[in-house]
């Protein structure tokens, strides 16, 4: 199994991937640069929740804690009392990995079900809202506004642009590789056997408390430092936009798209509706406000209907077919 | 009045009863046995429409009814006693009756069946207000065939009345499907309990894993030594 | 003493239409099994509708209900039967996301058409207040709470005493037996989903007069919806009622002895704590 991931590591793709990001970027008006780096953002966060949501079959809502810990935490940390970021991001990567854990072992020790476990972690997502806007520390419901980047790497400064790119770019890829990894490793295969069937997973003696603490941790500190390096390109750490459980549907509604519990499902989700909604959101967003959303809607409610396990099977299946003969890389 | 023609019905696409043809005519007992997993479950819901067939139709009374909904097999009146008898657990005696008598041809007649109901069984009379979740087996029997009756049957398939219960409820329970019959009732009787089966049925079928082994009268299919073969699963 | 006499007012008014807008949650789920998460964008739906009625008719919204709530209630067979119905058999998950796809586009439906701005519906009995004693309660806050019961009491009787009433606990208690005395299961449940998106268009109108309105709102109102049945217990419709009246309370005791954070947590945490103790809800599933 670990082959495939080595595979995957040496496949030629990334060379190409590589050759385009160093080419492109500096030809593109900032405009779609921008597009191209939030879409990097969403891959990157909707594959970190893929380990949770799709893996493990739980549709938890609460990535929103992490992502806005991971952005509003490090943010206060440095404006508040002057911690260097890189040291706010790995403190909010902890504490999002222990609040991960936290709601792993609430699922195991209530045994929450699917249904429950969805609620729940729509009332913490609640919950966290009502702290950040309630706490100055955090901001409060006015935000934060961070000092301005002038590309000091020590001081988590990547110059925006092109540096919040390459930052970018790391993240999503490693947040896919990740998955490729886990997909590929004995604990992937335990948490389809969990999601596919909980009650016989703890009947052949699956450690059933360990394997969701670890895909919960590793998703929540993913989402975490996935939190940070975006406030940062951001700037501005808006509690509306990073903390909302908005953020944690949209990102539900990406990886549904594309293929819950698939390596690049997610990623492919993220990539077709990112770029597509902010292109509508940038002609008709002063006239038609929420349009964007609208479609998300549209799109994930169509593939449901038409395809359930979302548009990737899909392509892989059209890909096949017009290249019979290709030798299939998953 | 029935005849089910090659009927291949499964799930998912498996089927399990494979090419399974039976008659029935007006006022007969037939009785279907076989051993568990046999498909006799799944031929009974295949006739109220519960399955749409792979293959196969379903005659009732001369009218092709393969392709209607349970709703409307109901309608026209064949009428199943479901195995576990599956009465509403948390509703009254009365209120399980009145849901009997629902379709769109017997509602309005649910006074009158209801008192012919109540008649034939004296212990609902008492129980009437009671949750049907707190009565015994035989009694949760009893409301099953009398919400099957409220529905103005013409065709009553009960699935494995005697299931569960004890000797003495089993030979009530027959009784009555007697008296039905007496009364003019076609009954399909689903059974595992062979000798019982063959002694109230006129004709029977004997389905062996998804497929007719024995078919003809009471007495011949009870001399064959296929019967007991089928049974034992031999 | 009077400010708690006044919250105990105000708590028991708004609960009594949190229970409403669960029941129809709580009969929803137990017909078809289906968690809406775009509940609360139905009920921003039921509201905007009230606001273009006054806005171009200059309708008062109790009188608006007239179009709102067969229009809704048609809107809801609608939804059931093209979206939701297909969905039958399909893992459960699926549902869940695409409701949350559907809440995407109801509320962006509705600020597009309306824009994100605050709006407010005027009513005639908007301003006008009720004293009794030291507590003085609005007029509409009276009306809610009013036809919230009688709406509850009207349902609690339709659900025992009518047929289709009892279809819709059959289709609960046992939709294969239910599907075996005639009963169409797929029209129950979308006639119970239809019943259910009618009911919110009253709600809606109950909780319009002196309410500030925006598009954003609907994931609110759902989350308060779902805290309330899973307070009293998905099916049970005293418990559903009691939830709302606990919620209601919550609310309003919460804002005056606790800070504004912990106040508006309070609902929260209480929904946390019964979904890991008694994921029955308060009481068991004894009137259905
Ligand atoms: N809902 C179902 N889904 C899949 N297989 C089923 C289902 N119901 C029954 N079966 C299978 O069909 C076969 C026949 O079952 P059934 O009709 O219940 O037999 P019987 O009633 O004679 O005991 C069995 O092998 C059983 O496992
Ligand atoms: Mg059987």
């Amino acid at each position: 199994m670990r082959q495939e991931f080595y595979k995957t590591l040496m496949s030629p793709v990334w060379l190409v991937i590589l050759v385009l990001a160093a080419v492109l970027p500096p030809l593109l008006p900032s405009y779609y640069l921008h597009i191209v780096i939030l879409s990097l953002v969403y891959v990157a966060l909707a594959s970190a929740w893929n380990i949770v949501g799709g893996m493990a079959g739980q549709i938890s809502l609460a990535h929103s804690l992490f992502i806005g810990t991971g952005a509003m935490l490090s943010t206060a940390l440095l404006l508040k009392l002057g911690v260097n970021m890189w040291l706010g991001l790995v403190i909010s990567a902890v504490i999002s990995g222990a609040m991960g854990a936290m709601i792993a072992w609430i699922d195991f020790r209530f045994q929450l079900g699917h249904l429950s476990f969805v609620l729940i972690t729509l009332a913490f997502a609640e919950m966290g809202t009502v702290i950040v806007e309630g706490w100055d520390f955090l901001g409060g419901a006015s935000g934060l506004l961070l000092p301005q980047d002038k590309g000091d790497f020590l001081a988590f400064q990547f110059g925006g642009g092109i540096g919040a790119f390459w930052v970018m770019l790391v993240l999503a890829i490693a947040s896919i590789l990740i998955n490729v990894a886990i997909l590929n490793a004995p604990l992937g295969y335990y948490l389809r056997t969990i999601r596919d069937n909980e009650n016989a997973a703890r009947a052949i003696g699956v450690n059933i408390l360990r394997y969701k603490v670890a895909a919960m941790v590793i998703s929540a500190m993913l989402s975490s430092v996935i939190g940070t390096a975006y406030v940062r390109y951001l700037t501005f750490a808006d509690p509306y936009l990073l903390v909302s459980p908005i953020i944690i549907i949209e990102i539900v509604l990406f990886a549904t798209v594309g293929g819950l519990g698939r390596a690049y499902g997610p990623a492919f989700g993220a990539l077709l509706l990112v770029p597509l909604g902010e292109i509508l959101r940038g002609k008709l967003g002063g006239t038609l406000p929420g349009l964007h959303y609208f479609i998300y809607g549209v799109v994930v409610i169509a593939v449901i209907l038409m395809s359930p396990r979302g548009l990737l099977p899909l392509f892989e299946k059209w890909f096949s077919r017009a290249r019979p003969k290709a030798a299939t890389t998953k | 009045m029935l005849e089910v023609d090659h009927l291949v019905t499964g799930y998912g696409g498996v089927p399990v009863l494979q090419d399974v043809s039976l008659t029935l005519s007006a006022g007969e007992i037939v009785g279907l046995l076989g051993a568990n997993n046999a498909g006799k479950t799944t031929l009974i819901n295949s006739l109220s429409g519960m399955y749409a067939p792979m293959s196969g139709r379903i005659r009732f009374e001369g009218q092709d009814v393969t392709a209607m909904t349970p709703k409307q097999r109901v309608e026209i009146g064949i009428i199943q006693v479901p195995e576990g008898r599956l009465v509403f657990p948390e509703m009254s005696v009365r209120e399980n009756l009145l849901l009997g008598g629902i379709n769109a041809r017997a509602r309005t007649h649910r006074p009158r069946q209801m008192d012919h109901v109540l008649e034939l069984f004296p212990r609902l009379q008492e129980r009437l207000g009671q949750k049907a979740g707190t009565l015994s087996g035989g009694e949760q029997q009893m409301l099953a065939i009398g919400r099957a009756l409220m529905a103005e049957a013409k065709l009553l398939m009960l699935d494995e009345p005697s299931l569960g219960l004890s000797p003495l409820f089993v030979q009530y329970i027959f009784g009555i499907i007697d008296r039905l019959h007496a009364e003019g009732l076609s009954i399909l009787l689903i059974e595992q309990n062979l000798n019982l089966t063959l002694r109230h049925a006129q004709r029977c079928y004997v389905l062996e894993r998804g497929k007719v082994a024995v078919e003809g009268a009471s007495d011949v299919v009870k001399d064959d030594p296929r019967t007991r073969r089928a049974y034992l699963g031999l | 003493m009077a400010e708690f006499l006044q919250a105990l007012a105000q708590g028991l008014l708004i609960g009594s239409t949190y229970g409403l807008l669960a029941l129809g949650m709580g009969l929803v789920y137990g017909v078809s099994g289906v968690v809406n998460f775009s509940h609360g964008d139905f009920i921003s739906l039921g509201m905007f509708l009230c606001l273009a009625l006054y806005s171009a008719l200059a309708l008062d919204p109790y009188v608006s209900l007239v179009i709102t709530v067969p229009l809704m209630t048609v809107i809801g067979g609608l939804v059931y039967w093209y979206l939701l119905r297909p969905m039958v058999g399909h893992q459960f998950l699926m549902v869940v996301q695409l409701t949350l796809g559907l809440s995407l586009v109801l509320q962006n439906g509705i600020l597009m058409v309306f824009g994100g701005q605050p709006a407010r519906t005027p009513s005639v009995v908007e301003s006008k207040l009720l004293i009794l004693g030291d507590v003085v309660v609005r007029v509409p806050h009276v009306i809610a709470f009013v036809v919230s019961f009688a709406m509850a009491i009207g349902l609690y009787i339709m659900l025992r005493s009518t047929d289709f009433g009892r279809s819709i606990r059959a289709v609960h208690q046992n939709a294969h037996a239910a599907a075996l005395m005639g009963i169409d299961v797929s029209r129950v449940q979308t006639l119970t989903f239809a019943l259910g998106i009618g009911i919110l268009a009253i709600a809606a109108a109950l909780l319009l007069p002196g309410t500030p309105i925006q598009p954003a709102q609907g994931l609110r109102y759902t989350v308060i919806t779902l805290i309330v049945v899973a307070l009293g217990g998905m099916t049970n419709f005293v418990g559903i009622m009691l939830g709302g009246l606990i919620i209601g309370l919550s609310e309003a005791y919460g804002t005056i002895y606790l800070s504004d954070t912990l106040g508006m947590l309070l609902p929260y945490g209480i929904f946390v704590l019964i979904m890991l103790f008694r994921p029955q809800g308060l009481t068991w599933s004894s009137s259905r």
